[in-house]
């Protein structure tokens, strides 16, 4: 399992973490994401075997925003 | 259901939802221009008119006020029956040829009616549980001023927040513990009548600023149907413009959503500095806007100039007229260093202005809605300004001894 945490700059309100968070139900490999908008941040656990960082960032840019790894 | 087979609500059914909101809007207003008697569920009390003061800060600012906190809960129950809507075109194989199919458009009128009606009964329940609650205990003016002061607070790092004006104001935000939201999300995908129902009770979690105030009043009446009904007329209040601003965010798009909450930001801004203003006036503060503004301007209106009627005669008494919008005059000019003995006079006063406060003196007591109540001032070296407001703020006044 491999954690790694992004920047969200676009995040404009705690649903927005909420969206980003539902990617634990939409990508297989995920283990848990907690997202922050206090931090404009999100953190994955997710297994490096099925997933990758790009996968993860093409996902969030899916749901609306841009993720970049911190 | 299939999906497709599900009814359509059509533009038929939502300005049904939309003019009988509005219709319960122009009788609760037609209510209060009868002075709210109609409403009247305490005998003597002139509950009713409180009930009509409570509709229509909901009708008027908590609608906006609730949507800005509570968007993102209305937006989830909604995400699920947009998702599907707008999953984009199917293509179906008829043949060699494939033919795009766009899935039916269902509107989004069902769900937030049934938000609204979940948040209805839900914050009904819980004014009555407040009343219960409030039936133990007391706020006073100061407590009640402290929280008028922290949810103005709270309401203007809200608005600040959402103009992005600095990262610091994003902790104005509360972010909802993380079990809760993952509960919600997963909730969201379920059937598309229970989610909306469930998330609409769910916002009494996540009560907005003006809201929080409603509940502290709620708190206030120390009986539990008042508070229920008081929670139920400001919640209904809500309802029109939670409703018409929701579905057309959600009809309209992105666009329309990033100008709406350009406006809602100003409006809670505006609601924010109200609120505080009003706590400020609570507290007896001169440096509120009214009081700073009275202090500093000359008085231009008959109803802040001294009348006769206000002097005090030679027993040392002066009179103050309680009216539905005020107090006249709205400044007391009485004589220094000898006590004076102020009639309050009401005469079919429904309003909060009833709810009469004088910070200084910790004077605090609801008049009659018609009659005369005697305040007796000590005496005050000359110079002194003394503030007097009603309960929530909103009405105020100043006695000047000189």
């Amino acid at each position: 399992m491999k954690k790694q945490t992004f920047s969200v700059p676009d995040m404009s309100c705690t649903n927005c973490a909420m969206k980003l968070e539902s990617l634990e139900d939409d990508l297989d490999g995920v283990r848990e994401i907690n997202a922050s908008y206090h931090k404009l941040q999100m953190t994955v656990e997710f297994d490096e075997s099925k997933l990758t960082v790009e996968q993860i960032i093409a996902a969030v840019k899916k749901k609306g925003y841009s993720a970049v790894p911190a | 259901m299939n999906r497709q087979n599900k009814p359509a609500f059509g533009p038929a059914i939502l300005l049904a939802l939309g003019v009988g909101l509005i219709a319960m809007s122009v009788i609760m207003l037609a209510a209060q221009n009868q002075g709210g008697e109609g409403f009247a569920f305490s005998a003597g009390s002139g509950f009713g008119g409180r009930l009509s003061v409570a509709f229509i800060t909901g009708l008027t600012t908590g609608g906006l006020s609730c949507l800005a906190v509570q968007g993102g809960l209305l937006a989830s129950s909604l995400a699920h029956q947009i998702e599907q809507d707008y999953a984009g075109p199917v293509r179906h194989k008829r043949g060699k040829k494939d033919k795009l199919v766009h899935p039916q458009h269902t509107n989004t009128a069902l769900p937030i009616g049934l938000f609204l009606l979940a948040k209805l009964v839900a914050y009904t329940l819980l004014g009555f549980l407040l009343g219960w609650a409030g039936s133990f205990l007391t706020l006073s003016p100061l407590t009640r001023a402290l929280l008028m002061i922290a949810i103005g607070i709270f309401m203007v790092g809200n608005a600040l927040r959402m103009f992005n004006v600095h990262p610091i104001f994003r902790y104005f935000s509360i972010e909802p513990p993380k079990f809760i939201t993952r509960y919600i999300r997963r909730t969201a995908k379920g059937t598309d009548t229970f989610t909306p129902l469930f998330l609409g009770a769910l916002t009494v979690f996540i009560p907005c600023g003006v809201t929080q105030a409603m509940m502290a009043a709620a708190l206030a009446t120390g009986n539990s149907l008042s508070g229920g009904l008081l929670m139920l007329a400001f919640t209904l209040g809500t309802s029109p413009v939670f409703f018409i601003v929701a579905y057309l965010t959600t009809e309209l798009g992105a666009r329309t959503e990033k100008f709406f909450m350009r406006f809602v930001a100003v409006a809670v801004l505006i609601l924010g500095l109200v609120t505080l203003d009003g706590g400020l006036n609570l507290m007896g503060s001169p440096l509120s806007f009214q009081n700073l503004s009275r202090s500093l301007l000359p008085p231009e209106s008959p109803a802040s100039v001294q009348i006769s009627s206000s002097l005090p005669n030679s027993q040392g008494a002066a009179t103050l007229y309680v009216e539905n919008d005020g107090y006249f005059p709205q400044t007391l000019r009485l004589a220094a260093n000898s006590p004076i003995t102020l009639s309050l006079i009401t005469d079919a006063t429904y309003s909060c202005a009833r709810d009469f406060v004088i910070p200084a003196l910790g004077f605090y007591q609801l008049l009659p809605d018609t009659g005369t109540v005697q305040v007796k001032i000590p005496a005050q070296p000359s110079g002194t300004r003394m503030f007097f407001t009603c309960s929530m703020g909103m009405y105020t006044g100043m006695i000047i001894f000189e």
